[in-house]
Parts: C-alpha cells; sequence; structure tokens
C-alpha cells in the first residue's frame, strides 16, 4: 500500500477552525442518502471539530450491521461535534472493493484525527479504526461500539492521542494476561 | 531416578504452561488490534480516498437520525 498519500491538507480543516470565512465546497447531495432526514450541514457548522467520522458498511446481513442501524442515531447524538460521513452501500462496496483485505469486517468506523493530519498529513499516525464487522455477537458489536463513543468522548481534546491509544491498547493487552493467569473467562470483547 | 523423573515432568509442563500463556497473550493482543487501532501510513490510501470524497463534495456531513 502506498505511504505517500498525503491527501489535500488544505480543506481537511474547516475554515472556521482555520480562521477564515465562507462555505469550503459546493452543496452537493450524497449520491444515496441514507436515512429519513437528508444531510443539510456542512463542515461550517461544527464549531471546531477534532475528528472525521467515516462509516462504511458494504451492508452484510450481520450483527454488527444490525447494531450499528440501531443504535446511530445516539452515537451521532454523542458526537454532535465532529461530523460524521456515511457511505452509501455503492459508495461503501467500491470502496472495499479497493481494500480487499477489510472484506467481511465491516461495518468500519474511521476517525480522522484533523489535528494530527495537520501536522503530519496521512504518513504517520492520524487516527483509529474500528472493524465492527468482526464482533459476531449483538453484545459483543454494542459493547465495542459503546467503547467505541466513549473512548472519541473522553479522548477528543487529547493532545497526544496516538500515544493514549497505544497505552490504552497496551493496558487491554495486560489486563487480557491478568485474565488468562487468573482463569477469569475470556472478555466479551476480543475474547 | 523416579524424583528426576518428576522433575522432568514438571519442568515439561511448566514450559507448556508458559507457552500456552504467551500463546493466548499474543493471540488475544493480535485480535484486540484486528478489532480496533490506530490509523498509520498501511492505511494513507483509503484515508486518502475517503478525505478525497470529501473534498471533492461526494459526501457530505450526515445529519440523518437513523441509516435506513
Amino acid at each position: 500500500m502506498s505511504r505517500s498519500s498525503r491527501g489535500s491538507e488544505s480543506s481537511r480543516r474547516p475554515r472556521a477552525a482555520a480562521g477564515a470565512s465562507g462555505p469550503i465546497k459546493a452543496q452537493a447531495k450524497p449520491s444515496e442518502p441514507r436515512g429519513v432526514e437528508i444531510a443539510s450541514k456542512t463542515e461550517n457548522d461544527y464549531a471546531t471539530p477534532r475528528f472525521r467520522i467515516f462509516i462504511i458498511d458494504s451492508g452484510w446481513n450481520s450483527a454488527a450491521h444490525q447494531v450499528l442501524q440501531e443504535n446511530f442515531g445516539l452515537i451521532r447524538d454523542l458526537q454532535k461535534e465532529d461530523p460524521i460521513y456515511v457511505l452509501s452501500k455503492e459508495q461503501s462496496i467500491e470502496l472495499i472493493r479497493h481494500h480487499q483485505d477489510r472484506i467481511g469486517r465491516e461495518p468500519l468506523i474511521a476517525v480522522h484525527d484533523l489535528a494530527a493530519m495537520d501536522r503530519s498529513g496521512t504518513a504517520g499516525f492520524h487516527g483509529f479504526r474500528l472493524h465492527l464487522g468482526l464482533m459476531r455477537t449483538p453484545q459483543q458489536a454494542l459493547l465495542a461500539l459503546q467503547n467505541f463513543a466513549r473512548f472519541l468522548s473522553t479522548h477528543r481534546h487529547s493532545a497526544d492521542l496516538e500515544a493514549e491509544i497505544r497505552t490504552d491498547l497496551r493496558r487491554e493487552g495486560l489486563a487480557g494476561a491478568i485474565e488468562i493467569i487468573l482463569h477469569h473467562e475470556a472478555r466479551e470483547i476480543g475474547g | 531416578m523416579p524424583e528426576r523423573f518428576s522433575d522432568f515432568v514438571a519442568v515439561v509442563m511448566g514450559a507448556l504452561a508458559l507457552g500456552y500463556l504467551v500463546f493466548e497473550i499474543d493471540r488475544r493482543r493480535r485480535k484486540l488490534h484486528d478489532v480496533f487501532d490506530v490509523l498509520d501510513a498501511d492505511d494513507a490510501n483509503i484515508t486518502a480516498r475517503l478525505e478525497g470524497m470529501v473534498d471533492s463534495g461526494e459526501l457530505q456531513p450526515y445529519a440523518g437520525a437513523t441509516l435506513a
């Protein structure tokens, strides 16, 4: 995979956050709007978004897909500060076709850290992602989604998000090791 | 001799237990990273694609209440 792509950094931050004014792009409608209300916001409607959240779901009839559908409204309400981009089924399939290693792992939630991308583009750390489709039961998927939403909210103002994520992952790994040693039941997530 | 043999069995069992522990921890670590991980240079392609879709106006912030 290419390691050089850095995207177009000029439009990553909304103008409001960058100190400029005016719309950042034309009001194109999504090719296949989802939900009961047509998207009408631009990034200017978000004060100073830290993240861009992308939901990629090609529509597998899975527990994770159902859980995401049922809880999306709550996720959106909890993340009002950051824009959420929902790819249509066709857009998701087209994207996944070019990244076959993601097949069966969707719904995929990718979170781009605008602060990190402003610093170094996509060459290094620039966000995090959840392969919700790897969760096999509704309970696992819901727990993963809740943990993800909590992580987003609690780390929104983090100065060094990468370090905090890696620390959390290490902590999870250590917790897993302790559980094994203590012969506890498998953890609900990733167990 | 029996004492030596029991020592040998204990060492083997201990090694097996340790091996299992290492294997299980590594398996869980990999599983966790499969589910949740950072985006880095390996994900640059898909990130650039998504950012491109936003920049071109193909994607707009979603304001719907549900994913129907």
